[in-house]
Formats: C-alpha cells, structure tokens, sequence
C-alpha cells in the first residue's frame, strides 16, 4: 500500500485543444484524450498454449478490451480505473498461465476519427488501414512517425491509439499537425 | 528492396521499425572453449557479399526477435522466420 496519497494528474491535460486547420472540408478530424483508467499488459508463461479467451475473462467485457499486441502479448484495456485488490483477482483468473504488468500509469489512449482519418494515419504509419486488411477490432504495433504506438481499428472511421505516457503529447501535436489539411477537433476533457 | 521486411506476426514493415543485431549463422562456444574461440564469436565478423542471416529485432511491432535472410547486394528477402521457430532462441 502506498504510504500518501498519489494526485493523479491527465497526461494530455496541457494539450492544445481547439480548432486547427482547414475550417470545413467535409472530412474534419475528431481528436480525443480518452479516459485512463487501466492498461494491463498480459504476457503467456512459456508454452502456456492458446489463451485468448483466458485473457478476454480479464477484460471489462467492452468490444475492444483485448488488444493483441505480439505473440503471447496483449493489452486488456478499459475506463474504469483498477484496485490493487481488482488487480490481484484478475491475476488469479490467469492462474499462473499468463502474468499481469499494470500499465494504466504508463500508456495513454487517443481516439481519432473521421472520413479522411486512414489518410491522416497513414502519413505516420507504413501499416495497410484499409478496412479490408484493418478490420474493425483488429490492432497493430506499429511506428507513427518516431513513436511508438498500438493503432486499433473503434469503426469505420475510428481508431484508438495507445502510447507511452511520456510521448502522449508530441503525438498528440503531430496528429493535429497531421489532420490539419482536413480540419481537426482536438478534444482533452471528457 | 530491403527497406520492408515481412515479419511472420505483423506483415511487412518499414526497416525503421526494426533492431538489426548482425549475423545468425554463428555459434555460441562452450563456456570452457578458450579464448581464441570467445574472442572470435564475440568480436570477429565477415562482411559477406550476398545471400546472408541476421536477427532483426522488431523493436516497434512485436517486439519478436527475427531471423532475416537477405542479399546483401541486390536486397532480395529469401525468409523471415521468428527465431524460436528455428530453435534458435527458447
Ligand atoms: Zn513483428
């Protein structure tokens, strides 16, 4: 138990927030800080075998609460925040075939949407966002320009981004710069 | 051109992306193989003009280590494999 009190403070609340860009194309970006309440990065035990419906009875039930990440490696994601004592019950669902890194401290998500949002995208990233390769739930470790970040596809035309804490706000200013063609709403608070 | 590498978990990727950690074909001497043979696995390497292994890590995908074969002249990707799959790693 932590011996005071930590202050919990937004990584994206210093970030720019308004209008940018073009003032109406049609195709305007939507920018936002989403909540962040937990990160768990799930990692199988060696030879643990296929544990992707172990790890989904961690999940908080939401459509994209398991996010593959690499072989045996996932992030369970979700707005509420987790107790230590919700933390060590989960741990025990994965009785010992997967272990738990909490890392709602550590990566930040942004929601980013709109019609032209596989175009902004695209500018960052060399992985393929087309709907018929990018499939709505599906995520991707990737690069966006210099940093690095878990793209998964909300919908259509909606994507989350998850990155580290630290990079939180260079992204966000580089997704802004990258939407300006388009428009761009950019949203901190809920 | 080498410049995507095709990972077996994540499809093709930009080099950018990846860690390159040099030749996969040489091996790890017994703890007790002297020095000449510690010094060359540790130290020596060729540069070879062609078909060649190396590991590449994919530091900002999967974070998998890789074992890509290549031309090292005309950049050619023969095989992309992860490198347990070829009981190179655990
Ligand atoms: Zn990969």
């Amino acid at each position: 138990m932590v011996d005071f009190a930590l202050f919990h403070r937004s990584a994206l609340a210093g970030a720019k927030t308004g209008s940018f860009g073009a003032a109406s194309t049609g195709s305007r970006i939507a920018l936002t800080a989403l909540s962040e309440g937990h990160v768990l990065h799930v990692l199988a035990a060696h030879g643990s075998g296929a544990l992707r419906g172990l790890v989904a009875q961690i999940g908080d039930g939401g459509p994209y609460a398991v996010r593959a990440y690499g072989p045996g490696q996932w992030f369970v994601v979700g707005d509420a925040a987790l107790s230590a004592a919700d933390l060590s019950g989960k741990a025990a669902l994965l009785a010992s075939r997967a272990s738990i890194a909490d890392q709602s401290h550590g990566r930040v998500r942004i929601g980013i949407g709109g019609a032209s949002v596989e175009a902004v995208l695209a500018k960052g990233t060399a992985v393929d966002l087309d709907q018929a390769n990018f499939a709505i739930g599906h995520s991707a470790m990737t690069l966006i320009g210099h940093i690095s970040a878990l793209i998964t596809r909300t919908g259509v035309e909606s994507f989350e981004l998850m990155v580290l804490r630290g990079f939180a706000e260079s992204l966000w200013d580089d997704l802004v710069q990258m939407s300006l063609e388009f428009g761009v709403e950019a949203k901190t608070a809920d | 051109m080498a410049s995507l590498i095709a990972c077996p978990h994540c499809g093709p990727r930009p080099k950018e992306e990846f860690t390159v950690k040099g030749d996969a074909a040489i091996a790890r001497p017994a703890a007790d193989a002297g020095e000449d043979a510690w010094y060359a696995y540790v130290y020596l390497r060729d540069n070879p003009r062609g078909r060649h292994k190396e590991y590449w890590h994919h530091t900002s995908g999967c974070r998998r280590w890789l074992v890509v074969e290549r031309d090292t002249v005309t950049h050619v990707v023969y095989a992309v494999l992860d490198a347990s799959a070829q009981g190179e790693t655990a």
